[in-house]
């Protein structure tokens, strides 16, 4: 059974006049473990295939199935990490990180238990009693993270989520989360806009139209990563400056810009 | 404030005060039926915080002013912060509410002083009547813009960690909202001590407003003056109280940044 | 937050809401539950507003009160606005002019408006000086508060583009500083207008021998609820037009000065 389940979802906003088509006819299946990133040009409507996971929207029509069960609500079994963080201002790392537990109604043994171990894989050990404000962009961003994985979510929906880092922050991170995605595998739902980084991170990509966005093309990273064996570098400049990789980038990219030119 | 400014600031207090000696007292240019000396105004405070006058002494009246406008901004906080947060988090409420809010809200609090004295007679309870009114139209207004203005990935993060409504309010929403509610309050409490004031002058039989009162129809500008400090005193102090409540819940915002490693 | 809702929910909703309260009114009122002196019927109150426009009540009808309430007020203003905001504009622009003033103003700051009553009447009577000088004291404030905001925080780049250009002072003054300044000086007089017409009321309640407010502590004097509700209908349906009219006169200057 697919992990995420797109069947035939319509999407519309706005009513009369108004109304505008946002997603035409999305079929999509995430496997368990499977890493996905969405590309796509500007306001074709990528975020809003998140949120109908995230349950923060509803679907028009078709339906969005998590682990077999619909979308009905925002719920702790899809964890989101948010563009600009999101995090509590007045709740510090460690209240941050709790807060989904004790929604689950943990018990607090277990729940000290799981923000150490979290901190720990996120290198956030010596920053649990700091607020948001006081950690850098990547930092917080960590934290957003780190709350994200603790609840062990069926689910991990990345919407643009090193968009607002800066460029030296941004590799750094992204190599964190490969490193994160060996350790502990997660199904994952990537929004970006940036090709580089989702060919860099992705299992697979969908790469989707204008408005009203549909799925043009989905591309096959990972069998490209294991023939080519990626993995043995450390570093992400030393991936991109592989033909396999300037490849798949190169088509990607193309696809894309016919989108722009329309 | 700089070195210069507080220089500035007292050579101008200190000239404020000679010319008040000079007008008063020296001169004689301001008549002490018009304005009292700094002499007279002593004597008057004198007479005020040992024998008494309105009724009581200093101390007295002052704590019956305090506790008057300390309970009617209890209740307006009590009761304004809660329904702003109801409007702010439910479009419902806030269609049901603001209509309501917009046919009241016009009528300035000063105005309910008469209704008020009808209704519950020269004592303490008009009095906290008003002063809630007054004060309850700016907690309302400023938490529920508090609550509307709060950052919508903040709510969504909270939605998605699956917090259940009553967690909801009490540890996103009101948080969130809380610098806008303790502006509110800062407005509500100042104008809990306008409308006391007010209120007192109309119409007590203790408290500051009724020291100056009885000061005016006893044409004693002394006592006017030592009221009207009085009354800027409390009404500072008062001041202070709140925004020391304010530093404390709103201590998170005032951490320093943690040095990278 | 939550979903938004339909025009029709909205006024539906609104409608619900006002008609309860209403209803809550007459309902208490109307069946007697408490008497009339204490809360007469909704009824009764429009009447009595309508009436009063015709029969005289301490001494004056209504629009006789209200005419000699507002040219008190129009006077206090424009004495709030005619000295509040050049010195405020002047303390925005001249830094000794700021340090002088502020410890002054920071002291008269907690002096409730009302507070000067007592002095008001001593030194103006109950007339017509002492009321404006009530409104005064709190139109004052907000008129001299967002004119000094206003000049103290005009955009710097604008100050840095016009001294490139070679700009004189007195130009500087006029053309920048001024017109930079002016929505928040509009802003300023919009509050003023509010906390003035809120300190007539008061000051009418204590000293005067006319006017809305004096009229209601006479009916309450004489336990004429009706005439006192009247009263606070007409106190807010004359503050509501004044703001709605400043927001409209604030919006069209807004406008021309390209701040929106």
């Amino acid at each position: 059974m697919a992990a995420i389940r797109f069947d035939k979802v319509q999407k519309y906003f706005g009513r009369g006049d108004k109304r505008m088509h946002a997603l035409s006819n999305i079929n999509l299946e995430i496997e368990d473990r499977e890493f996905l990133a969405i590309v796509g040009p500007s306001g074709c409507g990528k975020t809003t295939c998140l949120r109908l996971v995230a349950g923060f929207d509803a679907a028009s029509e078709g339906s969005v199935s998590v682990a077999g069960k619909p979308v009905m609500k925002p719920g702790p079994d899809r964890a989101v990490v948010f563009q600009q963080f999101a995090l509590f201002p007045w709740k510090t790392v460690r209240g941050n990180i709790d807060l989904g537990l004790r929604n689950k109604a943990i018990g607090f043994e277990e729940r000290e238990k799981r923000i150490a171990d979290v901190l720990k894989l996120m290198n956030l050990e010596t920053y649990a009693d700091a607020f948001p404000h006081q950690l850098s962009g990547g930092m917080q961003q960590r934290v957003a993270i780190a709350r994200a994985y603790v609840l062990d979510p069926e689910v991990l929906l990345m919407d643009e989520p090193f968009g607002a880092l800066d460029a030296q922050t941004r590799v750094v991170m992204q190599e964190e989360l490969v490193r994160l995605a060996r350790v502990q595998p997660r199904t994952v739902l990537f929004i970006t806009h940036a090709v580089e980084e989702a060919v860099y991170l992705a299992d697979r990509i969908a790469v989707m139209t204008r408005r009203p966005g549909r799925i043009k093309e989905l591309v096959d990273v990972k069998s490209v990563r294991d023939a080519e064996k990626w993995n043995r570098f450390e570093r992400i400049e030393d991936v991109m400056d592989l033909d396999s990789f300037v490849h798949l980038r190169t088509g990607i990219w193309r696809s894309l810009r016919e989108e722009k030119n329309g | 404030m700089g070195p210069r400014r507080f220089l500035i600031g007292f050579a101008t207090l200190s000239a404020l005060g000679l010319l008040w000696y000079g007008a008063t007292s020296v001169t004689g240019l301001v008549s002490s039926g018009r304005f009292p000396s700094p002499i007279e105004t002593y004597t008057a405070f004198q007479q005020i915080a040992w024998r008494g006058y309105a009724g009581g002494t200093l101390p007295a009246h002052a704590l019956h002013s305090i506790r008057l406008v300390a309970m009617g901004f209890a209740v307006a906080v009590a009761t304004g912060v809660p329904l702003g947060l109801l409007m702010g988090s439910s479009r419902k409420a806030e269609a049901l509410i603001n209509p309501v809010f917009l046919l009241i809200r016009p009528i300035p609090p000063l105005a309910w002083i008469p209704l008020a004295i009808l209704w519950l007679g020269l004592g303490d309870a008009a009095k906290i009547m008003v002063i809630w009114f007054a004060a309850f139209v700016p907690a309302v207004i400023n938490t529920f813009s508090g609550v509307r203005s709060i950052e919508h990935p903040v709510i969504e993060a909270a939605r998605m960690l699956g917090t259940p409504p009553w967690r909801f309010v009490m540890e996103v929403v009101a948080p969130a909202a809380s610098p806008m509610i303790f502006t509110g309050l800062r407005l509500s409490l100042q104008a809990s001590w306008t409308t006391l004031v007010a209120a007192e002058l109309v119409g007590a039989l203790f408290g500051l407003g009724r020291v100056l009162n009885l000061a005016q129809q006893d044409i004693y500008p002394g006592m006017i003056l030592v009221g009207m400090i009085a009354v800027a005193l409390c009404g500072w102090m008062t001041t202070r109280f709140l925004a020391f409540g304010e530093a404390r819940a709103l201590a998170w915002r005032h951490f320093e940044a943690k040095p990278a490693r | 937050m939550d979903r938004r809702l339909s025009h029709s929910e909205t006024i539906g909703l609104g409608a619900l809401g006002l008609m309860s309260l209403i209803g809550l009114w007459a309902a208490i009122s109307g069946f007697g539950l408490v008497p009339d002196q204490f809360l007469p019927t909704p009824i009764a109150v429009i009447g009595r507003f309508i009436d009063l426009f015709r029969e005289p009540f301490a001494g004056f009808t209504l629009q006789q009160h209200l005419s000699s309430s507002l040219m008190r007020y129009l006077y206090g203003l424009l004495l709030a606005a005619v000295i509040g905001i050049p010195l405020g504009l002047a303390m925005g622009w001249f830094r000794t002019l700021d340090d002088v003033v502020t410890p002054i103003f920071e002291g008269l700051r907690f002096i409730a408006p009302i507070a000067w009553v007592p002095f008001a009447a001593l030194w103006f009577g109950t007339g017509i000086g002492g009321p404006i000088m009530i409104i005064f004291a709190g139109a004052f404030p907000p008129c001299l508060i967002n004119a000094y905001r206003g000049a103290r925080f005009v955009e710097p780049r604008l100050i840095e583009a016009a001294r490139m250009l070679g700009t004189g002072h007195r130009r500087m003054l006029m053309e920048i500083l001024l017109p930079a300044s002016l929505p928040s000086v509009m802003a300023g007089v919009r509050v003023a207008a509010g906390l003035g017409w809120q300190s007539l009321v008061g000051a009418e309640l204590i000293v005067a021998s006319a006017g809305v407010g004096f009229m209601m502590v006479q009916a309450q004097a004489s336990v004429q609820t009706p005439t006192v509700m009247a009263g606070m209908i007409a106190i807010g349906i004359t503050g509501l037009l004044i703001d709605v009219a400043l927001r409209q006169g604030e919006g069209l200057l807004r406008h021309r000065l390209g701040a929106d």
